[in-house]
C-alpha cells in the first residue's frame, strides 16, 4: 500500500482517474438517491425519516422485500444444482470441446434478457411446449398452470442466469492442480467421495463467486419478474418502479431502493463470510 | 500468441479519438429528425407505419419514437424539465390536465396548424388537438365464448373460472375499468369501496394479471385467457394479426377518453413537432388510420365513420359523442392510492 512507482509518485495515485470517474457515476448518483429518501413526496426542504418507518413498519412492504430476498435465494439454489454439474463437465472435456461448452454457456448473455423471458412464455404457456406435450402423452387432461407462479418464475430465473453461475465455478475448477484428484483416487478414494471431499471444497470459492452474482442478478430482476410473475406476484423492483413512476412518489421509492439495496448487500456480506470460512477449512 | 503491438501512447490516442468522434455533433451528420412520444401496443404501429411515412413525405424529416405510457410521458418531461427527451407527446385525458399544471406544454399554435379546424369543436383544445377517441369494453375469445357478455358482471359467471385477465392500474385500461366497475357496483368517484368488493369477488376467476400492456397483449395471444376488459383499438390490431378475440360492449354503456397531441414545453425542433401533429389531423390520415387493422376513431369532421367503427360503437359523430366519460379531475390525484390499495387488496 506504501508501494511508488518509478517517478517517486504514491502508487495509489494511479487509481486517481477511475476513482473520480466511479464517484462521480456510481457514489453521486447513490447518495442523490439515499438524499432522495429523506424528504416527503410534498415537500423537500425539510429531512425526515418518515418514509423509511413507512416501509420498515408495515406488514405489507416487508413481506415484498422478504418474498424477494426469498425467491433469489430458492432461485441461486435451483441455479446451482444445474450450474455446478455443467462447470464440472469442463473438466472432463478435451480443449476443443472445453471452447464449445463455454460457447454454449455463453449464448444465452448474447441475447437480450426480454427475448429470452418471452421465449420461456411459449414454453410454460397453457399452449406452451411443456402443456402441449404432456397433454399429448396423456399425463394431464387440462393443462398445468406454470406462468404467473412463484414456481415458474425460479424456474425462469434460474435459466436465464445460469451463465453467471458457471462461468465463475467453470474459471475456478479449471485452475485446480490435476494431480490433486489423481492423488485422492490412489489412496482410495471413490469418484464420489473425490467430488465431496476433494473438488467442492476447492471449487468454493467459485461457487461462492457463482453465487453472489446470481442472487443479485435473481433479485433485481425486473423484467423476468414482472412478465413471468405478472402483477398478482409482487417483488421489489415493481413495487420501487410502481412507486416512482405510477405513483410518482420519488421519496418513498428512494427509501425502499436504499433498504432493499442494504439488504442485498447484507446477504452478499453473508455469502462472503461463508467463502472466506470455508476456504480456512481447506489449507487449515 | 503474439504479444500485442500497443503501447501506452497508442491505447491513449485511439481513446481520445473515439471521444472526439461521440463528441461530433450529429446534425452535421443525420437528416432532419423529430423525436417523439407514442402509446405502446397498436399506437406505435400505427404512428411509425403510416403516419411516419406521411410525415417525411410532407416535410423530408424522419420520425424517431419514445413509446411510454402517458403516466410515464408526464414523469420523464417532469424529470427531465428544460430539456425535454422528446418534442410532441400523447397524453389521454387525465394527462393533459397534469401536463398543464405541471407546466409541461404549450399551448398549441392553431395558426400554424391548418388542419386545426377541421376537427369537431369538441376536439379542438387549446392544449392540443384530439386525435382520437378509446373506447374499453369486454374483449373475449369468440372461438371459447360463443354467446357475447352482456355486462360486467359476467366477468364472475364461475364458467370463466381461472380464465379471466386483469390489467395492472399503471395503464389508462386499468384506471378506467376500475371507475366503471365502481360506478355499475353503485360506487362514487369519491368511494372506491364498491369497485375493490367486486375486484375481490372476482379474484377467484381472474387467471391472470399483466403487469403491462405488452404481457397483456401476450396474454391473449398465447390464450391464457378468454375474457377481460380490453381497448377497442388493441382488439382491432390483434384481430389483423389473427389472435381470436372481439369486444363487446357491456349494456351499461361504452366508457371511453380522448387521446390527443402536445407540443412540449422546451421542445428542440418545435416548427417540425407542429407540422407532425396537424400531420395526424388530416383528413386523408385519419382515414387510413380508420382502416383495418387500427381501426383509429377519427376526430376530423371530414371523416365519415366506417368499418368496425360503426359495427361495435356507433353511426356516426355524434353517437361517439355519447360514449360515457369518466370524472378525471377527481380520479386522477386518487391514482396513488389506487395503485397502493390494488396491490395490497388483489395480489397474493
Amino acid at each position: 500500500m506504501g508501494g511508488r512507482t518509478a517517478n517517486g509518485h504514491p502508487e495509489w495515485q494511479l487509481a486517481l482517474p477511475l476513482g473520480a470517474f466511479f464517484v462521480l457515476f456510481f457514489i453521486a448518483p447513490l447518495a442523490v438517491l439515499a438524499a432522495w429518501s429523506f424528504y416527503t413526496a410534498t415537500e423537500t426542504h425539510t429531512l425526515t425519516l418518515a418514509q423509511y418507518a413507512r416501509f420498515l413498519g408495515d406488514r405489507f412492504t416487508l413481506g415484498i422485500l422478504w418474498n424477494t430476498l426469498w425467491l433469489g435465494f430458492q432461485a441461486t439454489l435451483v441455479c446451482l444444482v444445474f450450474g455446478y454439474p455443467l462447470a464440472w463437465l469442463a473438466l472432463r472435456l478435451s480443449p476443443r470441446w472445453q471452447a464449445a461448452l463455454l460457447f454454449v454457456v455463453i449464448l444465452p448473455i448474447l441475447t437480450s434478457v426480454v427475448v429470452r423471458t418471452f421465449a420461456w412464455i411459449v414454453i410454460l404457456g397453457s399452449q406452451g411446449v411443456i402443456n402441449k406435450t404432456l397433454v399429448a402423452i396423456g399425463l394431464i387432461d387440462t393443462p398445468l398452470r406454470l406462468l404467473y407462479t412463484e414456481t415458474g418464475v425460479i424456474m425462469v430465473l434460474a435459466q436465464v442466469q445460469l451463465p453467471l453461475m458457471v462461468l465463475p465455478i467453470m474459471a475456478t475448477l479449471m485452475r485446480v492442480d490435476r494431480n490433486l484428484f489423481d492423488a485422492s483416487a490412489s489412496l482410495g478414494a471413490g469418484a464420489w467421495r473425490t467430488l465431496w471431499r476433494v473438488t467442492l471444497p476447492l471449487s468454493l470459492p467459485g461457487v461462492v463467486a457463482g453465487c453472489i452474482l446470481v442472487y443479485a442478478a435473481c433479485v433485481t430482476a425486473f423484467v423476468t419478474q414482472t412478465l413471468i410473475g405478472g402483477a398478482r406476484l409482487i417483488y421489489m423492483p415493481l413495487y420501487i418502479y410502481q412507486q416512482a413512476t405510477g405513483a410518482n412518489d420519488w421519496p418513498f421509492a428512494a427509501a425502499m431502493s436504499v433498504v432493499f439495496m442494504v439488504a442485498v448487500l447484507f446477504v452478499v456480506y453473508l455469502l462472503n463470510l461463508l467463502g472466506r470460512t470455508s476456504k480456512g477449512q481447506i489449507y487449515g | 500468441m503474439n504479444k500485442p503491438n500497443m503501447n501506452r501512447r497508442t491505447l491513449l490516442a485511439a481513446g481520445l479519438g473515439m471521444g472526439a468522434a461521440a463528441a461530433l455533433p450529429t446534425r452535421l451528420l443525420a437528416a432532419e429528425n423529430l423525436v417523439v412520444a407514442t402509446f405502446p401496443g397498436t399506437w406505435n404501429e400505427a404512428h411509425s407505419k403510416v403516419l411516419a411515412p406521411y410525415f417525411k413525405k410532407r416535410t423530408g424529416a424522419s420520425v424517431t419514437q419514445t413509446i411510454k405510457l402517458a403516466h410515464d410521458q408526464v414523469s420523464m418531461l417532469a424529470a427531465a424539465r428544460g430539456n425535454p427527451p422528446f418534442d410532441v407527446a400523447i397524453f389521454d385525458d387525465p394527462q393533459v390536465l397534469d401536463a398543464v399544471k405541471q407546466g409541461l406544454i404549450v399551448e398549441y399554435p392553431k395558426a400554424k396548424s391548418p388542419h386545426f379546424k377541421e376537427l369537431l369543436p369538441e376536439y379542438q383544445d387549446s392544449w392540443g388537438p384530439k386525435i382520437s377517441m378509446q373506447v374499453i369494453g369486454i374483449g373475449y375469445n369468440p372461438k371459447r365464448i360463443s354467446t357475447p357478455p352482456k355486462s360486467w358482471e359476467d366477468l364472475l359467471n364461475p364458467k370463466y373460472k381461472g380464465r379471466v385477465g386483469l390489467t395492472a392500474l399503471n395503464s389508462q385500461l386499468g384506471i378506467a375499468f376500475l371507475v366503471e366497475l365502481n360506478r355499475v357496483n353503485g360506487g362514487t368517484v369519491d368511494n372506491f369501496d364498491p369497485a375493490f368488493k367486486a375486484l375481490k369477488a372476482l379474484l377467484p376467476n381472474v387467471g391472470a394479471i399483466g403487469a403491462n400492456l405488452g404481457a397483456y397483449a401476450t396474454l391473449w395471444q398465447q390464450e391464457e385467457i378468454d375474457i377481460a376488459p380490453y381497448n377497442f383499438n388493441f382488439v382491432q390490431t390483434l384481430k389483423g394479426r389473427g389472435v381470436p378475440v372481439e369486444l363487446a360492449i357491456p349494456a351499461t354503456g361504452a366508457v371511453g377518453w380522448r387521446t390527443s397531441f402536445h407540443l412540449v414545453k422546451g421542445a428542440k425542433a418545435p416548427d417540425l413537432a407542429v407540422q407532425y401533429i396537424d400531420s395526424s389531423l388530416a383528413a386523408d390520415l385519419q382515414t387510413a388510420l380508420e382502416q383495418v387493422p387500427y381501426n383509429v376513431i377519427p376526430t376530423n369532421g371530414k371523416v365519415a365513420l366506417t368499418g368496425e367503427i360503426t359495427r361495435s360503437l356507433g353511426k356516426t359523430h355524434a353517437d361517439l359523442a355519447k360514449i360515457r366519460a369518466v370524472d378525471w379531475e377527481k380520479v386522477n390525484p386518487q391514482r396513488g392510492a389506487l395503485i397502493e390499495r390494488f396491490n395490497r387488496e388483489i395480489s397474493k
